[in-house]
């Protein structure tokens, strides 16, 4: 009985020490090829599974009539009252594009290099927010890269292989983005929530929040080009005994059912870390 | 042939888990397939069986995230030998035995996954992860653990034969 429980004792230390053994390494980054190689037929697998995924929940949408009946109905609403609307931003439109071709000024989205990429599969770690996507380092992704959508923001790749690339999404708690309000130009800080919305924190006290506003990328710091959307402010909160306000921001995108996203792989982040170090 | 399987199956469920399963999330969480396999197998396979299982489970689960490998892998190891230790002191794995030990094992299993992505420097806030994904995390597991024992039970039965019980 002695001999068994200490047979099982040693295991249970050689098989912690291994556990413990590759999670140093792969935190220290050594065994990145291989996991790399290893991933790849996983990540082929799970991209089939996904495209299936997508179509299944595309199909119980089908069946909830009345919710898609109430939508139709609230989006013609939207349609009409954005349809006003539009017409005066094109007016302002042709106002500045008109400037613009004068100053011989091209705004940055309309230089943007992308490459679209298929999303293959999600963090499997359901505290952590993540997509892998199938392409690499061969299609000219780098690590950093923006990663948008036509409804705007879907974060920075964080990792690079080949052939695919993972990406961390805006609403990962870790990720921490400049963000401004498009209305009052008032800047922030926007951080993921593991709920999947958005907070925008260090908004200035005095500048005006609205529900509705959009927020977009700021540009400072680097790490983003400017002007890209990132969402929309739901709600403010703002205590007395606080230097700064805060607003819940909901991206306009659905990242359970991302399918296809694009890469602007024209935009190379800018590295002021070096500044950082300066006594 | 128990330990070989383990491969091919743990396969299928990492790649379902990482595409279908998410879009049938609650709140922050969703069953983990990975886990619920290797639980399910070493209810009723040799402790080393087992451990090869929590290997294999754990190394593929972390492949297919952005955490480290092997931060899975150390609470599947811990529940593999739990369950052996836990084998031993009653008579046959029962209904209740199945519910107590998905219990602990989901809670102790995210926790520690938890720990160690905040040890890697991982910014996750802890009191909306245990309310937001490990709690409906282990719901969802408790709720999908029968189903997919009763498969791998079956599984096993044709795999290995009564004979292979407990060697």
């Amino acid at each position: 009985m002695r001999t068994w429980r200490s047979n099982r004792t040693v295991l249970l230390v050689v098989c912690l020490v291994i556990g413990l053994g590759l999670f140093m390494t792969s935190r220290a980054g050594l065994l990145a090829p291989v996991e790399n190689i290893v991933a790849i037929p996983l990540n082929f697998i799970s991209g089939i599974f996904n495209r299936i995924g997508i179509g299944l929940s595309e199909g119980a949408d089908w069946a909830d009539m009345e919710t898609l009946r109430q939508r139709n109905a609230d989006l013609e609403e939207a349609l009409a009252k954005f349809q006003s609307e539009l017409v005066d931003l094109r007016e302002i439109a042709s106002d500045y594009q008109r400037l613009a071709d004068l100053l011989e000024y091209t705004t940055a989205a309309q230089n943007q290099r992308v490459v679209a990429a298929d999303v293959v599969n999600v963090d499997l770690n359901a505290q952590l927010r993540t997509i892998v996507i199938n392409k690499g380092t061969r299609d000219g992704i780098t690590v950093g890269m923006p990663v948008v959508t036509q409804q705007g923001l879907v974060g920075r790749v964080m990792d690079v292989s080949a052939n695919a690339a993972r990406v961390l999404l805006v609403t990962d708690p870790t990720s921490a983005i400049s963000g401004r309000l498009q209305t009052t130009r008032a800047e922030g800080s926007v951080i993921g929530q593991l709920t999947g919305n958005l907070r925008m924190t260090y908004i200035a006290l005095e500048a005006e929040v609205q529900e509705g506003d959009l927020v977009v990328t700021s540009g400072l710091g680097g790490n983003l080009p400017p002007n890209m959307v990132i969402g929309q402010v739901t709600s403010k909160r703002q205590f007395e005994f606080e230097l700064f306000q805060e607003a819940e921001v909901r991206s306009l995108i659905d990242f359970d059912t991302l399918e296809i996203v694009l890469v602007v792989t024209n935009f190379q982040p800018i590295d002021i870390s070096v500044f950082e170090d300066t006594p | 042939m128990g330990s070989y399987i383990s491969l091919p199956i743990l396969m299928l469920a990492a790649a379902l888990q990482a595409s279908i399963v998410p879009q049938f999330g609650f709140l922050g969480g969703r069953p983990d397939l990975v886990f619920l396999c290797v639980v399910a197998w070493a209810f009723n396979a040799p402790l080393r069986q087992a451990l090869v299982w929590a290997f294999v489970g754990g190394i593929l689960q972390d492949l297919l995230s952005a955490a480290p490998t092997g931060v899975s892998v150390i609470g599947l190891v811990l529940i593999a030998f739990a369950l052996d230790l836990f084998r031993q002191q009653v008579y046959r794995v029962g209904l209740i035995t199945i519910i107590v030990t998905m219990l602990a094992g989901s809670l102790v299993q995210q926790v520690l996954v938890m720990g160690l992505l905040l040890v890697s420097g991982f910014d996750i806030p802890i009191i909306t992860s245990l309310g937001y994904v490990v709690f409906p995390t282990v719901v969802y597991n408790l709720a999908a653990i029968l189903p997919v024992y009763v498969v791998l039970r079956w599984l096993q039965k044709r795999v290995a034969g009564r004979d292979a019980f407990f060697t």
